[in-house]
């Protein structure tokens, strides 16, 4: 055991859009309850440059947390050519619609494309499961 | 011997020319589809099972509980629909009558107000098929068919050889993107794809507007007025346009006016149309169904002949102002798809599900009824994303039954 574990990982904010993945959607189409499903949904992607701020590494697992939900996530670089900095992308599923604001101001619609949460290292902390 | 084909049901796209392989009576091989309609024709993984309170049970008894607990409510709700078959939402709609529900489909969350706009007419649009063979300008907006609708390019839009497109995208075609990241489909639209900032496209509406009118584009993000008034100009000289709609943009707009007076200033100085690209295969189907019989699209309360209609009636608001006791949840996954802290109340009611699929809704389901796949297990009638009715044949037997037939027992029980 490190004294590392009784810091607190240091959180940032970011924001998340969510995109469609033709592999992610034909894993839902398969079974959204299996585990090539979790496995290519519980992601987001982040720009190189805010890996290196934020001291995240590629490989490793992120907590995602906001006023309306907290997940664990696996983390990885976008491999866009431009940056994106302070924006994460995830593809649409359950992982990411924890984090969307339950306000819709009364429309009916909420904020799919646009959430913001804080970012943190996830630690050794497992993938948040919704299969249960 | 002529090549028997089928229609896939992966998504709106509804593509018609599909050829399947059987083994032992079940899809083994499917020719021309997509790797998503190539998932949806095969059986799913995890097939739904029949079954109340977590025990297995009899499709009768299923069906009876079911009927019981929309009698009971106060205020059920009926959502779904998207991926049933227009029989079903026909039946629906009359189980949701005879139940004083409230009925909503997932267009009420996502392309239901540009659906909406093409319905009253106040949206200019027109058919795959036209783009297919007259399309000259193709714009995707806040939309990346190469991974929601992958054969969208191929089959009707970019890539084909049409009527009045024999040289196709190499010299008769121009695809133009505009999106907050650089997509797939972006990426095929090489030097045509604008990138915008996270919720710019009413401003970019407003500029392309401005453009098309004689004054200077301005917006407030790096995008130059000479870029917009070469992007406005591509418009104008379209001899027949399309723009297709993704949920970038719609997700992006608080209303759907400056889409609609971008279209209009377009068709004033051009000839330009607009398609939804509706996700579930029978979304619009749903959308048509519903305005047939009540003038309203999506999210409707039913309460004896009267139809009462608004944001207060969509599943989003029942759910998080907890307004409904019920919900008969037909071809979707809502603990999937809605944001988790308004799914989160299907917990605290009575849920029935109709699925062919093990799904998270299914699964917290009191009741959940197991249906033939439609498409591939049983056909019907759906509406493409561009408004066409298809019909559909069953690619194999089963012995499991319709969506619209389950709908026909529970309202049989009312």
């Amino acid at each position: 055991m490190g004294f590392g574990q009784f810091l607190k990982a240091p959180e940032y904010d970011i924001k998340i859009i969510t995109y469609r993945d033709i592999f992610q959607s034909t894993a839902l189409e398969s079974s959204g309850c299996g585990d090539e499903y979790a496995e290519r949904s519980a992601v987001i992607l982040l720009d190189k440059g805010d890996l290196k701020k934020m001291v995240l590494k590629d490989g490793r697992k992120a907590v995602l947390k906001n006023n309306f939900g907290r997940v664990v996530v696996h983390l990885r670089p976008s491999g866009y050519e431009e940056g994106h900095e302070g924006i994460g992308y995830m593809t649409n599923s359950p992982w990411s619609n924890a984090l969307v604001s339950s306000e819709t101001g009364g429309s009916g619609v909420p904020k799919f494309k646009m959430i913001i949460a804080s970012i943190s290292d996830a630690k050794d902390e497992k993938v948040t499961s919704f299969d249960v | 011997m002529e090549n028997e084909y089928y229609v896939c049901t992966g998504c709106g796209l509804l593509c018609d020319d599909i050829e399947v392989e059987l083994v032992d009576g079940k899809v083994s091989k499917v020719n021309n589809a997509c790797l998503k309609g190539v998932a949806r024709l095969k059986e799913c993984e995890r097939p739904a099972e029949c079954r109340i309170d977590d025990a297995p049970a009899s499709l009768e008894d299923a069906i009876i509980e079911a009927a019981r607990i929309l009698k009971e409510a106060d205020s059920p709700v009926i959502f779904g629909m998207g991926n049933s078959t227009s029989q079903a939402q026909k039946n629906a709609i009359e189980v949701a009558k005879k139940t004083d529900a409230y009925f909503d489909d997932t267009s009420s969350f996502c392309q239901g107000p540009v659906v909406e706009a093409i319905l009253e007419n106040k949206i200019r649009t027109c058919t795959l098929d036209e783009v297919r063979d007259k399309a000259d300008i193709i714009v995707y907006w806040g939309a990346d068919p190469s991974n929601s609708h992958p054969r969208h390019l191929s089959k009707y839009t970019y890539f084909p050889r049409g009527k009045e497109r024999q040289r196709g995208w190499e010299e008769d075609r121009t695809a133009i993107c505009i999106d907050v990241r650089k997509s797939d489909t972006a990426t095929i639209c090489g030097d045509k794809f604008y990138q915008i900032p996270p919720q710019a496209d009413e401003e970019l509406l407003n500029a392309i507007a401005n453009g098309l009118s004689g004054k200077v584009p301005k917006v407030s993000f790096g995008m130059g007025p000479k870029k917009i008034l070469e992007l406005a100009n591509m418009l104008k000289k379209a001899e027949f346009g399309v723009i297709c709609v993704g949920l970038g943009l719609v997700y992006s707009l608080e209303e759907i006016e400056p889409l609609v007076r971008l279209m209009d200033k377009l068709n004033e100085v051009s000839n330009f149309h607009l398609i939804p690209m509706v996700g579930q295969y029978n979304m619009r189907g749903s959308n048509h169904n519903l305005y047939e019989e009540t003038g309203y699209i999506n999210r409707v309360k039913f309460t004896g002949n009267d139809v009462e209609h608004g944001a207060h009636c969509s599943v989003v608001e029942l759910l998080r102002t907890r307004t409904v006791d019920a919900a008969l949840i037909i071809g979707s996954d809502p603990m999937s798809s809605l944001p988790g802290s308004i799914a989160k109340e299907l917990l605290d009611i009575p849920v029935i599900t109709i699925d062919p699929c093990n799904t998270l809704t299914s699964r917290k389901a009191k009741v959940s009824i197991p249906t033939a796949t439609a498409g591939s297990e049983c056909g019907g009638t759906a509406v493409r994303m561009d408004g066409v009715e298809v019909e559909f044949k069953a690619m194999t037997e089963t012995d499991r039954m319709c969506d619209a037939e389950i709908l026909e027992r529970i309202m049989g029980e009312l």
